[in-house]
């Protein structure tokens, strides 16, 4: 064998040794073996990081707490808003992915988040699950018992919103049947000249219309129907009567000509106290909007007749490889305290879902929304499209952006959410 | 034995080696490495997983739920018997090279063509292409305006003309929303189809112009049978990235329309996506991603075959 044969030789043997450690060192990073070896870094003054889906204002209110969270534990966090779909997406593809810089996460799907269980620390050590009103606020539990998030904020849409010296100056009263809703309230609104709908519809990727959507199923169908259709194609199809007549009820005032054609929701809330609408259907969180100047002179009414309200509640979720689990934990138990709320139930658009946080720390506003949800034979009832959560919620969304500007395919849509469900939670 | 094996096997493995590997291989394996682990691997994966639901190999049922069966179908028989909206996601995207590719190319040869020889042709050139340079997503939001029905363009457009009683988000109906983005998106492609045609402008021989003027043929004549024809080869390049542009568009209809009204506006990509992330579905997913590659890489290949001919 000559030299330079052999010197071939010993390279190929080389490279062959290379391309096995590469192999093996790329196996090895994505099987994920590395989870087991994340070191927690260590710093003189922990600073944690939360993900949530608040701007604005409602940021401003949240970072209150915070900063007293701070101030109480010496712990810094940072804040950062996501969209809806950020969320939505990437958050879960993170935490699928560690090393991530998040530690809590607050989202308001209990389904994504019971989706994501395997990735998430378990919160039954850390939050007191007796605080919690058990007819309404339900910790993200699982068939084994195990609790996977705080319930931290308690959005209610109690009904329509209104500005009262906009119903005072037009004669407008509050109606107390669906006749008197449909048929003398919308009328008169639309009467009213420079009015460019009587109902504001508000759009972000869909949830504002689900929330009116919802409104009209519980408030004619009853809120079991929404509990139903909660569960599903084996209790209950949207092809049924029970479902199709509400809608039908609300796709003729879509044709009408009541609904707005739907936009921003924000620029929605400025158009109303405007008066370019008269009545928008909206969260409690309306009244900590900017757009709402002077909050003495807004006020909502309740879907007539209605016995259900629908209550989307905020989690905060604690991810398996948080970077600083402890502190993480910490921010979560205080979170979902008495203390936290009270900060953030004081400073307006925010209802508690401990049932130690005072009636008394409720703006007068936002206390007229815990009475009307807590008022007898009211029911509160889960977010429909946030508790099926999935691809349901995107078809519910974008089928509702359909029925809004073309009201005569309610056989359509009806047909597309069956499906939807079918293929998501079976028959 | 054993000891005078091994030595053999290896040195045996070493000298097949050596026979198949020169130097200039050698240096070629760490590309070769990272194209198995980064392309070859995800994509025979996703073949492979296209085939499978839950870990079981169902055949060809993923396909066939696609194509035909889940709430939003690839294609949406019933609908495009009514010729109503969503017609199906393979169907918006056909659309979409029916309508956005013949726009692109012609107002991208207009470009080139008249802006030529125009002093200060290059800044308006430049204003053209500015479409190309900013982000699709950033595309996406522009649409948005765009069609904002009191602040948008075109609607302040339509109430300009006495059209007002029209003005509305396009964006919003069914009928319109795919139609509305596709229009938009003409702006933000063209400037690429007028930078090439401008490359291949000048790649044609003066003389050419030079002795068809001296023939006395007219421009309009000139134009048809000396710059269309020596611009084959460039509008085949056009064409060929064009449609491949159109079958994955996926950014702008993200941002502009989530695929909606009704799924009125969704693509191949946007379904494959909403599989994957809001269903969880990889088995479907997957199967939509091997479509769209059968479709790209067919099409891409036709094509490459045509201009290798030419």
């Amino acid at each position: 064998m000559s030299t330079r044969s052999t010197m071939f030789d010993w390279l190929l043997a080389i490279l062959l040794i290379i391309v096995i450690i590469m192999s093996g060192v790329t196996i090895y990073l994505l099987n994920g073996v590395y989870q087991a070896t994340i070191v927690t870094p260590t710093a003189t003054r922990p600073s944690i990081t939360v993900y949530a889906l608040w701007s604005g204002q409602e940021e401003a209110n949240f970072k209150q707490a915070l900063g007293n969270f701070t101030q109480e534990t010496g712990i810094d966090v940072s804040y950062y808003g996501y969209t809806t779909q950020d969320l939505l997406i990437s958050v879960p593809l993170q935490l699928k992915a560690p090393p991530y810089p998040v530690d809590v996460v607050i989202a308001p799907w209990p389904y994504w988040i019971l989706q994501l269980s395997p990735y998430l620390e378990s919160v039954n050590d850390v939050i007191n699950a007796s605080k919690f009103p058990s007819s309404f606020v339900n910790p993200v539990k699982d068939s084994s018992g195990s609790i996977w998030a705080a319930p931290f904020k308690l959005s209610g849409k109690p009904g329509f919103w209104y500005r009262k010296s906009f119903f005072t100056s037009h004669g407008l009263t509050v109606p107390t049947t669906y006749q008197q809703f449909t048929n003398t309230l919308l009328p008169a609104i639309k009467a009213i000249p420079g009015i460019e709908a009587a109902i504001a519809s508000g759009d972000t990727v869909g949830w504002p219309l689900s929330d009116t959507t919802e409104g009209f199923l519980m408030g004619l169908g009853g809120y079991q129907l929404q509990l139903d259709l909660e569960t599903g194609p084996s209790v209950r199809n949207w092809t049924d009567t029970e479902v199709r007549d509400p809608m039908s009820s609300l796709t003729s005032l879509l044709t009408s000509g009541y609904f707005s054609t739907p936009a921003d929701w924000q620029s929605q809330i400025t158009k109303l106290w405007n008066g370019q609408y008269g009545i928008y259907w909206q969260g409690s969180f309306m009244t900590a909007q900017p757009q709402i100047q002077n909050v003495s002179d807004i006020d909502f009414f309740g879907f007539p007749g209605t016995d259900g309200v629908s209550g989307s509640i905020d989690y905060a979720v604690i991810p398996k490889y948080a970077p600083h689990l402890t502190e993480a934990k910490q921010l979560v138990q205080y979170l979902s305290g008495a203390d936290a709320q009270t900060i953030m139930v004081k400073q307006g658009g925010f209802l508690g879902t401990n049932i130690d946080v005072s009636v008394t720390a409720y703006k007068p506003i936002d206390k007229e929304v815990v009475d009307f949800m807590g008022k007898s034979g009211m029911h509160v009832v889960p977010d429909l499209d946030d508790t099926i959560g999935g691809a349901w919620q995107t078809t519910f969304w974008t089928e509702l952006k359909l029925l809004w500007t073309s009201p005569n395919q309610l056989n359509q849509v009806l047909n597309t959410l069956e499906t939807a469900a079918i293929d998501q939670q079976g028959t | 034995m054993q000891q005078q094996k091994i030595p053999s096997l290896l040195s045996l493995i070493l000298k097949t080696l050596r026979r198949i590997l020169t130097v200039s291989w050698l240096f070629l394996i760490p590309a070769f490495l990272l194209l198995i682990i980064f392309v070859l691997y995800p994509v025979g994966d996703t073949i492979y997983q296209s085939f499978l639901a839950k870990g079981n190999f169902v055949g060809l049922q993923n396909f066939n739920y696609v194509l035909f069966e889940k709430a939003f179908p690839l294609i949406n028989i019933p609908n495009i018997q009514l010729g109503a909206f969503p017609m199906g996601a393979l169907i918006d995207n056909l659309l979409w090279i029916v309508i956005h590719l013949p726009l692109t190319v012609f107002f991208g040869l207009a470009f080139a063509v008249l802006l030529r020889d125009v002093k200060g042709g290059t800044i308006i050139k430049s204003i053209v292409f500015l479409g190309v340079v900013i982000p699709m997503v950033v595309g996406g939001l522009l649409f948005r305006f765009v069609y904002d029905p009191d602040a948008g363009v075109v609607n302040a457009l339509l109430r300009l003309i006495g059209l007002g009683n029209y003005a509305r988000d396009f964006t919003f109906y069914p009928q319109t929303a795919l139609i509305s983005i596709i229009l938009g998106s003409v702006w933000i492609w063209t400037g690429f189809a007028m930078i090439v045609y401008s490359a291949g402008l000048q790649g044609i021989p003066v003389e050419l112009y030079e002795a068809a003027e001296i023939d006395g043929a007219s421009r309009w004549k000139t134009f048809w049978r000396i710059t269309v024809p020596m611009l084959r080869s460039t509008t085949l390049v056009i064409i060929t990235l064009t449609v491949l542009w159109e079958l994955k568009v996926f950014d702008i209809v993200y941002v502009a329309t989530l695929g909606g009204p009704g799924g009125a506006s969704s693509v191949m990509a946007y379904d494959m996506y909403l599989e994957a992330f809001y269903s969880n579905n990889l088995g479907s997913a997957s199967a939509i991603a091997v479509l769209l590659t059968v479709l790209t890489f067919g099409f891409a290949a036709y094509m490459v075959n045509r201009m290798s001919k030419m």
